[in-house]
């Protein structure tokens, strides 16, 4: 019952603070050539910073630093310990792996954006990866017939139609996240085949603290690096995502178009 | 009479270059030589090791000043508050600034080891420029933007944006919040602390 009136009036604040829908985005997509204007609104966004909406700062950065007491206490040693006894290339191999199963989420995504280039190149990676890559261990896909993957979650896609990003939110355990990224997980998560395949919530999170226990043993200086250059590694953090997240619902392609070829 | 001298002195006009177009080369032809001298000394095996550091950074620094500008960064750093600082100040902000850039940055370009760089395009608008990049990471292509303004025909660089994150504008967040807390000279103090845990 508590938990239930805390989730509200979590929502209440949210919504009181947070713009969270913004005007639909007039961009078109990807390929398509834009009009003049938008271009110039697009180059304008190189110099000038969005707002950043972080009303929730303080307990943000309660959770910034659990996770960072979860990092050094848990998620180091365990991954330091693996990356110890396995060896980097079959790592990379699992890596593969689990990025090829996740492939239904990038081709339903890219089909909810109208991507359909997208989604058929994500849709060959997996056929190519599951079956030439050996269930995906291998990524022949990449390497063989230079298909990269197109990553697109339900967070873009929502913010692909126009939905803003929100508040940002520092979860436990996740990291850093939006409302809509938030939202975004969530519909992700009901795309993954693990949820369906594995029976019991124990195996799914154990299926997903591999998974983030192998990615980070192929980056192991990340996150401490971050920490290292920066004064305060929360605010850094936070750009970083926020930046990062822009940069994906915006599109290469789009920023490309507008650059004048040689 | 008259209209045909207009004409023919409009003609010859014609003929000579634009200087304000043609003589001046444009931001990526000023950018690729200086990044072309900087990936050299990167794979310069007399300049390797860690026992060649210092020659290596002084090296490298000697050519990134040229067209860095840390000058305009600093200023867009620190923000509103950059002119309410006395010319010192300013200087000694500048000089930490760039050393916690290099410490920060050069440090990991030194991995290079001669992956390639494309030059996917540019864009001017006015006074200020994007130079856009990639460079080949485990056979993906990490984007790397150089953003520049022109200075008395010189093209500099005053940001770098990775992925579309950008390096100022991160410094920029982190030190607002900084400067509001405890204002300029506690973040004299902090990037002081910074700089010495690099050595």
């Amino acid at each position: 019952m508590i938990s239930k009136k805390i989730f509200i009036s979590f929502l209440f604040l949210v919504f009181i603070f947070g713009p969270v829908w913004d005007a639909p985005a007039d961009e078109a997509e990807g390929t398509v050539a834009l009009p003049r204007d938008n271009v110039n609104k697009e180059f304008d966004a190189f110099f000038d910073s969005e707002e950043t909406s972080d009303p929730l700062e303080s307990m943000n950065r309660v959770f910034f630093q659990v996770n960072d007491k979860l990092y050094f206490w848990i998620l180091k040693p365990v991954s330091t310990a693996y990356r110890t006894v396995v060896p980097h290339s079959f790592r990379q191999c699992f890596g593969n792996f689990f990025d090829n199963v996740a492939a239904p989420v990038r081709v339903v995504n890219n089909l909810l954006q109208g991507k359909l280039a997208g989604a058929g190149v994500d849709f060959s990676r997996f056929l190519i990866n599951s079956t030439v890559g050996v269930l995906g261990l291998g990524d022949p896909a990449l390497h063989s017939f230079g298909l990269e993957p197109r990553s697109e979650d339900f967070g873009q896609t929502l913010g692909f139609w126009g939905l803003g990003e929100g508040v940002y939110l520092c979860l436990p355990i996740i990291g850093p996240s939006t409302l809509r990224d938030s939202v975004g997980l969530v519909g992700d998560g009901l795309l993954h085949p693990a949820t369906y395949v594995l029976g019991t919530p124990q195996e799914r999170t154990a299926y997903y603290s591999t998974d983030k226990v192998n990615l980070l043993s192929l980056h192991p200086d990340l996150y401490e690096d971050m920490k290292r250059y920066s004064l305060d590694p929360y605010i850094s953090m936070r750009q970083v995502y926020l930046e990062y997240r822009r940069d994906k619902v915006k599109d290469r392609a789009v920023r490309n178009e507008m650059m004048t070829e040689f | 009479m008259r209209y045909m001298q207009v004409l023919l002195v409009l003609i010859f006009c014609s003929f000579l270059p634009d200087s304000s177009a043609q003589a001046v080369p444009g931001p990526t032809e000023q950018l690729k030589p200086t990044l072309n001298v900087l990936l050299d000394i990167l794979l310069d095996p007399s300049l390797k090791g860690s026992e060649h550091k210092e020659a290596r950074r002084a090296k490298i620094m000697g050519h990134v000043t040229q067209r860095f500008d840390f000058r305009e960064m600093s200023q867009r750093v620190i923000g509103r508050e950059w002119r309410s600082l006395s010319q010192e100040q300013q200087d000694y902000f500048q000089e930490l600034f760039t050393k916690l850039l290099e410490n920060a940055y050069i440090g990991k370009f030194e991995s290079y080891s001669g992956q390639e760089v494309q030059y996917i395009g540019e864009r001017i608008r006015d006074e200020r420029a994007i130079v856009s990049t990639q460079i080949e990471n485990n056979s993906q292509w990490l984007p790397v933007d150089y953003i520049m303004i022109n200075k008395e025909a010189q093209w500099m660089v005053y940001d770098i944006n990775i992925e579309g994150v950008s390096l100022v504008r991160n410094y920029m967040e982190q030190f607002k919040s900084i400067l509001r807390r405890d204002k300029f000279d506690g973040l004299i103090k902090l990037l002081e602390e910074k700089n010495r845990t690099f050595e």
